[in-house]
């Protein structure tokens, strides 16, 4: 009933946050390189689809491939910042 | 007692009210229908017309409802969840999905999850009605000896 709901979140006239990722196309027969990027905030566009991202996560970067769902959601909800907490026994009291 | 998607309501019954028994039909949406039908927000289900109830019968078999709808729901979070996606994470969890503060303030939520967890080993209803009396039987005899 409301297609739009989903688009509260950022206005339509600026289109899909697009940010300039140094994606390089492979020649035919040979894999690409992985993107190492910090834009955790860039939005997953359809040519992406296949190829494997470093997205960082603050402290390291973890390996992203994208698939077809993926596409409009943005690289950093793949890459998850937090850590379960454990607790560490103390060694020296 | 008219049938409308092959359930029967109660002449009585207020049109808004009959509508919006179904899962999937909200305020917003039982607003719309009914504008569409050109229903009166108070009118009651016997002052329908047979072509009114034939109308919205036909309109609600062509929407997302009831078990249909609650597949579709799950089926989002699945998706979140297989894609691997912070959202599906909390979801699995059980904890607030949309940035809510977990510091303070979740204690019904924690609650639930502990809830869960704890039901987790007890796999059919059964068991679980095993469980619950077990911990009845426990603090009627707690209360018995305190007396």
């Amino acid at each position: 009933m409301k297609p739009t709901t989903a688009l509260f979140a950022r206005s339509l006239w600026k289109g899909p946050h697009i940010v300039p990722l140094p994606i390089i196309r492979p020649k035919a027969g040979e894999r690409s390189p992985p993107v190492k990027t910090q834009a955790r905030s860039a939005t997953i566009l359809p040519n992406f689809v296949g190829l494997i991202f470093q997205v960082h996560n603050g402290k390291t970067y973890n390996d992203v491939r994208i698939t077809e769902d993926m596409v409009g959601h943005k690289l950093g909800e793949f890459a998850a910042t937090r850590k379960r907490f454990t607790y560490k026994q103390t060694k020296n009291k | 007692m008219p049938f409308i998607f092959g359930v029967s309501f109660v002449d009585q019954q207020l049109v808004s009210r009959a509508l919006q028994s179904f899962y999937g039909i909200g305020p917003n949406v039982c607003k719309t229908l009914m504008a569409r039908f050109n229903i009166h927000s108070t009118a009651r289900i016997g002052a329908l017309k047979d072509k009114q109830i034939d109308d919205l019968g036909a309109e609600l078999s062509t929407m997302t409802l009831e078990n249909d709808a609650r597949r579709q729901l799950q089926d989002n979070i699945k998706r979140l969840r297989d894609m691997g996606t912070y959202r599906g994470r909390r979801h699995a969890m059980g904890l607030p999905v949309r940035g809510q503060r977990t510091r303070t303030q979740v204690s019904l939520t924690l609650a639930l999850v502990e809830w869960d967890r704890d039901l987790a080993g007890y796999e059919n209803v059964w068991t679980t009605f095993i469980y619950f009396r077990g911990l009845l039987l426990a603090k009627h005899q707690f209360h018995s000896i305190s007396m």
